[in-house]
């Protein structure tokens, strides 16, 4: 038997095409303590049904997200982010 | 040991411009009497609610900055609690992650100054502009 490769029947290997690369926003900006008052840059990171975005959706960096998360949380508190939404359903 | 605090709370809307200038004095008072300071009072106003609080559709925000001990911060907070007209209130240390935000910011001018290093010999070289963006994108990833 053949061992088996990639090329297969003399074809060149599928090219993937990488996406292009994330980078922190707070890094970006140079922001070092984030701010659950100003709701409005908050709501970049949650989605349409409230939940928080993973940090390997939103590409911040470890130290931001976990700031991040708590600021959230801290708006959500004082009533300037919701909770949760239900979804629209589209009929 | 007195430290840098936010407080911020909501009020009803029903209450009347007055009693909202009363609930504000008492407060900062209490900070005052304990020789705090108050760097900062904010008042954002009436604003909408994301969600509704005991039905409350508005609220009346407020946010005070000061240096006080730490102990007339657990006073302010039981004084909170008691108070009717107060929805929801916050209180936060706000020097709490200073040093690590330091050493961030010590990192972010070692990376500028790279980047200049390299823009700079690399543009002598040759100047293409797709070059430098590539450059530039796999620094910012590295933070």
């Amino acid at each position: 038997m053949q061992p088996r490769s990639n090329t297969g029947d003399g074809k060149p290997p599928k090219k993937y095409y990488s996406a292009r690369k994330k980078f922190c926003a707070f890094c970006k900006d140079k922001i070092t303590l984030i701010d659950y008052k100003n709701h409005k840059n908050l709501e970049n990171f949650i989605s349409e049904t409230g939940r928080i975005f993973p940090a390997r959706v939103s590409g911040t960096c470890a130290y931001h997200q976990k700031q991040l998360s708590k600021a959230i949380k801290r708006a959500r508190q004082m009533a300037l982010i919701r909770f949760t939404e239900e979804k629209k359903r589209i009929t | 040991m007195s430290s840098r605090y936010e407080i911020g709370f909501i009020i009803t809307p029903e209450v009347s411009e007055e009693e909202v200038k009363k609930i504000i004095e008492s407060i900062t008072a209490t900070i005052t009497k304990a020789k705090g300071v108050i760097e900062n009072l904010d008042e954002w106003g009436r604003k909408k609610l994301a969600f509704p609080i005991q039905k409350n559709l508005e609220g009346y925000y407020v946010f005070v900055q000061a240096e006080v001990d730490g102990a007339i911060i657990a006073t302010l907070e039981r004084r909170l609690k008691q108070m009717e007209k107060v929805l929801r209130f916050i209180t936060l240390r706000l020097d709490d992650k200073l040093k690590k935000s330091h050493k961030l910011t010590k990192r972010w001018a070692k990376i500028d100054k790279i980047r200049k290093k390299t823009a700079d010999s690399r543009g002598e070289e040759k100047e293409s502009d797709d070059f430098l963006d590539n450059e530039e994108e796999s620094d910012a990833t590295e933070k």
